[in-house]
């Protein structure tokens, strides 16, 4: 049955139509996947079907009324947002119900026994472990975005729930978590979204598939029908083969970065050898310490013990001014909070590293700016309205080439990229994929972060896989089987 | 045809910003003002109108370096008053050459700016929490020194300072021309003001690209004590005595301006340019209360609601003009 129905819905930005004449309709029982490339028009979308735009044209019914008559109509819908949204000095229980009268609590003062209480069957159902009377900021990433997904679906009204990029921040196994939960709310009939960039997740969570490109609705299928070159062409128009290999060729022997026996907070005793030309890859589940080794070496974060040697010179460690001058340079997981300016331009966001060249006597030359950010611009493709629009309105992927860009214009010898394609579609993946590959080739020692293991197996030499803080694996990526990387990383078989 | 559509754009720009709104609301003022009272235009009036101008404007100014990289800074005031009487007893008591106690004094602030910066950085502490803190201690130190009285006799040398006119023009209004322009140079064209914007956007960041946050910080807190240092002491010079009240008013305004200009309090967003608007605006205001005989008493409240009213005048116009696109859809 269907519950709602979007007929040719068109929205226009100063300058841009961000959706044009798309048509949808999502059905009781069944899960909808939407895929597209960043700025295809998925969050325009969402956006509209959860009230936040209004339309400029077409109609959109949820059980046959327009909701732009019936006000109420759009609370049958229940988002849970990419980025967690979630109260983190509050408890599990208090995140869970918010707000209080949509989920049944409608007296004045809040009972927390009684909230507590209640909590606990969803908990059970999510396979959420942490206590109702937990604090948020206390408990795990992948339990905040499980309780983040549990907080949609509490709401009694709704009958249709839109999964944006559900599982970014989650391990395997909390992915199979949530599909047992998705199945479950399919079973209650309701209608569930799903938008993701995992096209493996698509294929074994959905039951039909649209695909968005450039805002408008190119294609829709039942999932049985189609396969993952099929979603891939039609997303980017162009045939993308899945086997191709980043790996940089003609590795060198000469070992740039050398760390020993590095001790901090929430790691111990890490030791390895990074190579001129090389890209090493870093696996381990959320909470390994992988980022935190690289906060270390980058000096973002203080170092208990253990030195750390590039090029034969030591390491001054816990000072970011010093790496970044001395040619180490840490690219965040976190763009936008640690990567971007956002509410500085392009052209500002650019230029912001470069700007010891760009001086002519005390001032920044405006005329040397402008031709260097245009230089990073064409160099990375990055696509923009100009030089002077907020980062914010851009892409991720355009904002992650930026970043790059701006980087590579200062002259590195080791890149470290913390998961450089998260939130980014599979057509700029590939561009960030190439791009790494080309930079290794020049010469510079590139370290890699990532959660994907498809990404680390297609782009790295070698992997290094670290448990609960500590080194438990390094494996030639070549000579070695998947489940052997993914029993390492999950603390079986340790060294 | 290039060149007019970027002339389009910055037009555009230009129609879009805050500024521009609260420059048409400056001119509002101003056109109340001179038809309403006979007096407003008086040369007279307007001259002190503009000095009284200078004050502010010049501590607005600072305080928009420290909004922009996301901190705020309650003792400019005290610094002032600090400085002043300290700038004072150097004159009177200690027989020093005025312009050299007048050096000596905007040092002083420098320094004052310097000890705000390093507990606010070095200890990781919040700006506002610590300025409140050091308001009373400077406070205080200047209760001790004057026992409550100003200090008279300053040397009538400084009085130009204060009280002089350069093509008639008074001279602290001079004074807030120079630091606006070094101030917009610094923010605007420079290295540093590249890395304040970037600070106030994220220190995250800013960290992460090498960027010495906290050097820089300390920095806007060092010049924030030296403007207020010189506030302090040009407003001597215009009294001709020291008085331990002087600035008592700054912290609030100064902020309120900046937030009249545009300049967000979340750090990292507007022109200190912005800021002089908001202080001719809250000047005006306040110029206006007098002129048009309001009772002494009502002063404080009347000027209070018309700033409010200036903050939230962008925030009410964007939602009119939200409300009118709405009906047209309808229609």
């Amino acid at each position: 049955m269907k519950i709602l129905e979007a007929k040719k819905i068109t929205k226009r930005f100063p300058g841009v139509v961000a959706l044009k004449d798309v048509d949808i309709s999502f059905s009781t029982g069944k899960v909808h996947c939407i895929i597209g490339e960043n700025g295809a028009g998925k969050s325009t979308l969402v956006k509209i079907l959860t009230g936040v735009y209004k339309i400029d044209e077409g109609t959109v019914k949820i059980n046959g009324k327009d909701i732009n008559e019936d006000k109420e109509i759009i609370k049958k819908v229940s988002y849970v947002p990419q980025e967690l949204d979630l109260f983190m000095h509050m408890t599990v229980a208090e995140n869970l119900f918010m707000p209080f009268s949509s989920s049944g609590f409608t007296s004045m003062i809040v009972n927390k026994k009684n909230l507590y209480k209640k909590a606990l069957p969803y908990l059970e159902k999510f396979k959420i472990t942490a206590r109702p009377d937990d604090l948020v900021d206390n408990i795990s990433v992948s339990e905040q975005q499980l309780l983040q997904i549990a907080q949609g679906t509490v709401n009694q009204l709704s009958d249709i729930i839109l999964l944006d990029e559900p599982t970014t921040s989650l391990t395997t196994d909390d992915t199979v978590r949530l599909f047992e939960v998705i199945n479950q709310l399919k079973s209650e009939n309701k209608a569930i979204v799903f938008i993701s960039h995992k096209l493996e997740e698509i294929f074994s969570i959905g039951d039909e598939i649209s695909v968005l490109r450039n805002g408008e609705k190119v294609a829709y299928s039942d999932i049985n029908e189609v396969d993952i070159p099929w979603v891939v062409k039609k997303m980017t128009g162009k045939e993308i083969n899945e086997n191709i290999k980043f790996q940089p060729k003609d590795v060198a022997e000469e070992v740039i970065l050398s760390v020993n026996n590095l001790t901090g907070e929430k790691f111990s005793n890490i030791s390895f050898d990074l190579h001129k030309g090389e890209i090493l890859g870093f696996s381990g589940l959320v909470g390994a310490g992988r980022s935190e080794v690289m906060h270390a070496i980058f000096g973002y974060i203080p170092v208990w013990s253990g030195t750390v040697i590039l090029k034969g010179q030591p390491w001054k460690l816990g000072d970011t001014n010093y790496s970044v001058n001395n040619g180490l340079i840490y690219i965040p997981e976190e763009r936008k909070q640690q990567g971007i300016l956002s509410n500085l331009s392009v052209r500002e966001n650019a230029s912001i590293s470069l700007l010891k060249k760009l001086k002519s006597f005390l001032a920044i030359s405006k005329n040397k700016e402008t031709v260097i950010v245009n230089e990073i611009i064409n160099t990375y493709n990055v696509k923009t309205a100009s030089q002077n629009t907020k980062i914010k309105y851009l892409s991720g992927g355009n904002q992650q080439k930026i970043i790059i860009g701006r980087s590579m214009f200062s002259n590195p010898q080791i890149l470290i990229f913390d998961e450089p394609t998260k939130g980014i579609d599979v057509g700029a993946k590939e561009e960030i994929y190439r791009l790494m590959k080309s930079l290794a080739e020049e010469g510079i020692g590139i370290i890699l972060i990532s959660s994907e293991l498809e990404e680390i197996k297609k782009c790295s030499n070698r992997i290094i896989t670290l448990y609960d803080g500590k080194k438990v694996g390094e494996f030639p990526t070549n000579k070695t089987n998947n489940s052997t990387i993914i029993n390492s990383i999950m603390g079986v078989n340790k060294i | 045809m290039e060149q007019t559509s970027k002339f389009k754009a910055t037009l555009e720009a230009v129609k879009k910003s805050n500024l521009t709104n609260m420059g048409l609301v400056l001119i509002f003022l101003l056109v109340i003002a001179s038809i309403f009272s006979p007096y407003f235009l008086d040369p007279y009036n307007l001259q002190s109108l503009v000095r009284d101008l200078a004050f502010i404007s010049i501590i607005a100014l600072a305080q928009s370096c420290l909004m922009i990289i996301g901190e705020l800074d309650l003792s400019v005031g005290k610094i002032a008053a600090f400085c002043g009487v300290i700038g004072g007893m150097l004159m009177v008591t200690g027989s020093i050459n005025p312009y050299l106690a007048f050096g000596i004094s905007l040092l002083l602030g420098a320094v004052l700016g310097l000890i705000n910066g390093t507990i606010v950085t070095r200890l990781n502490l919040n700006s506002i929490v610590v300025t409140i803190g050091m308001t009373g201690v400077y406070g205080g130190i200047v209760l001790v020194l004057t026992k409550g009285k100003a200090i008279t006799g300053i040397p009538k040398e400084i009085y130009f300072i204060g009280q002089g006119y350069i093509l008639g023009i008074p001279v602290p209004f001079v004074i807030m021309l120079v630091t606006l322009v070094v101030v917009l140079f610094i923010t605007q064209m420079t290295q540093l003001g590249r890395y304040m914007y970037a600070i106030g956007n994220s220190p995250e960041a800013a960290k992460i690209l090498g960027i010495k946050v906290n050097n820089i910080r300390t920095i806007v807190f060092i010049l924030v004590g030296f403007l207020s240092s010189l506030a302090g002491m040009l407003m001597v010079a215009r009294l001709g005595t020291a008085q331990p009240s002087i600035g008592d008013t700054w912290a609030l305004n100064s902020i309120a301006a900046a937030v009249i200009g545009g300049i967000a309090l979340t750090g990292g967003l507007g022109n200190p340019f912005g800021a002089i608007i908001g202080a001719a605006i809250i000047t005006v205001i306040q110029n206006i209360i007098v002129l048009f005989g309001v009772s002494p008493y009502w002063q404080t409240a009347v000027s209070g609601i018309l700033v409010v009213l200036a903050i939230s005048f962008h925030s009410i116009s964007t939602k009119i003009g939200e409300r009118k696109r709405s009906k047209i859809k309808v229609v």
